[in-house]
């Protein structure tokens, strides 16, 4: 009787795994909270192993790099061409751009435009992993705040808006992809017609057809399939005039009233190696 | 125990470096892709005589993995909690062959693909489609198949060679 243990009731127990689940649940909540800033400690670890990986991993990259460099290589001769006849227009170019800068700083002080592309600096950086596990639709980039990084910074590269970036450490930088339907952080775009801009919000991402759905035009308004897609500036973290995509499909929504518009990214999210983050003149300059 | 860390330390890499051979995204689901790290853990289950070492070691893999990839570690470390305890019984129900430990790493990252889909869908504000669940499973056939079947031949190479009979 003494070596007997006593039995724990059966509602005890249900109680204590539902206790245990919610908690799992609170903690899980809490873990994924978005804003959430890496531990010194883990974002020590985290640059640590990443810089081995990185050194483990430049032997598979150099090769990779190399085919592709080949694979351009046979396309050299009908770049040449195409560049021969760039250059020719290359002084006309630059005198218009000159003219162009000239008035664009003229506008901004009339209008009162704090930022445009060209307040930005560009900080290029490599991508050293992506996206694994899926789920978190990240790439990370050997760019952290030791080069000037920070939260909300944007993301870019030579073919347009990647994303933002999510969170730093020291040496690396997480950024969020433009296809993620991230609810609270809906993007304000600009659609140019022509003579016109029209403003809407990127909506959502259609991982079935591969096109981002864009919202809010009226639908008084013309746009054509083809018409490109650009960041609006309103919102205030994407800066107005970086390339989004084109419109490929063009539809109302069930009230008659706006326009649900499919457009194409220009970027090739599996095709991301060299990236720019933007960052603003003057904020740090110590890269 | 130094080779089934080598082992997991490699599969790890191996996330990093495969992902820039075979880039994918939620949008673009790559055919060749796989969780190597679950992989891993799954071949060397069958190693242990000792439960709890190998669930100090998932937990581990799911606290690095974590840290390094998704950050956020403590998501991590119990998804790869539930995919040790799911390789144990899988474990108790089939037996140990290259079949069977193909069959239960295969189940053991739909596992993970599934609760990072259902818990993720509840506590963040991002939006998931099925679809995309389903074209990740597609997609993690194939890869899943040959690292296992690469790494079950190599680490009981390893493990006859050296006359290893569990890891202490």
């Amino acid at each position: 009787m003494l070596g007997k243990k006593k039995k724990i009731p059966k509602k005890y127990i249900v109680i204590g795994i539902i206790i245990l689940i919610i908690i799992i649940l609170i903690i899980l909540s809490f873990s994924l909270k978005k804003d959430k800033k890496m531990n010194p400690i883990f974002s020590f670890i985290r640059d640590g192993v990443l810089s081995v990986e990185k050194f483990v991993s430049y032997p598979f990259i150099f090769v990779k790099n190399k085919v592709n460099d080949y694979n351009d290589l046979m396309d050299v001769k009908k770049d040449n061409d195409i560049l021969k006849t760039s250059i020719d227009r290359i002084d006309s170019v630059e005198t218009e751009n000159v003219e162009l800068r000239r008035q664009l700083e003229a506008l901004k002080s009339e209008l009162n435009i704090d930022y445009t592309l060209s307040d930005y600096e560009y900080l290029n950086g490599t991508v050293i992993s992506r996206n694994v596990g899926y789920w978190f639709n990240t790439i990370t980039i050997d760019k952290g705040s030791y080069s000037g990084v920070e939260k909300d910074m944007v993301v870019i590269n030579a073919k347009g808006l990647i994303g933002k970036v999510i969170r730093t450490t020291t040496f690396t930088s997480d950024v969020r992809l433009i296809t993620t339907s991230d609810t609270n952080n809906k993007i304000s775009v600009s659609v140019s017609n022509g003579g016109d801009n029209l403003y809407g919000l990127i909506n959502s991402f259609d991982y079935g057809n591969n096109y981002l759905e864009v919202e809010g035009i009226s639908n008084t308004k013309n746009v054509s399939i083809g018409n490109k897609v650009y960041t609006s500036g309103l919102g205030g973290i994407f800066p107005s005039g970086i390339l989004i995509g084109e419109v490929s499909d063009i539809t109302t929504d069930s009230y008659d009233l706006a326009k649900l518009i499919k457009v194409r990214p220009s970027v090739d999210f599996n095709d991301i190696n060299y990236v720019s983050v933007l960052k603003r003149k003057g904020v740090n300059n110590d890269n | 125990m130094i080779i089934s860390i080598v082992y997991l330390a490699i599969s790890l890499i191996m996330e990093v470096i495969m992902s820039n051979f075979f880039p994918s995204t939620l949008t673009n689901v790559s055919l060749f892709t796989t969780i190597y790290t679950i992989v891993g853990l799954a071949i060397l289950y069958p190693h242990f005589n000792n439960d709890r070492k190998f669930y100090l070691l998932t937990i581990l893999c799911g606290f690095l993995f974590g840290i390094l990839y998704t950050s956020t570690f403590i998501f991590s470390l119990v998804l790869f909690g539930c995919v040790g305890i799911m390789i144990k019984i899988l474990y108790n129900i089939f037996p140990e062959n290259i079949f069977m430990t193909n069959l239960i790493s295969f189940i053991c990252i739909m596992t993970y693909h599934i609760l990072c889909f259902i818990l993720l869908s509840i506590f963040s504000s991002i939006s998931y489609y099925f679809i995309s669940l389903i074209n990740i499973l597609i997609g993690s056939i194939i890869m899943t198949i040959v690292y296992t079947t690469i790494s079950y031949y190599i680490i009981n190479y390893i493990f006859n060679r050296f006359g290893i009979k569990y890891i202490k």
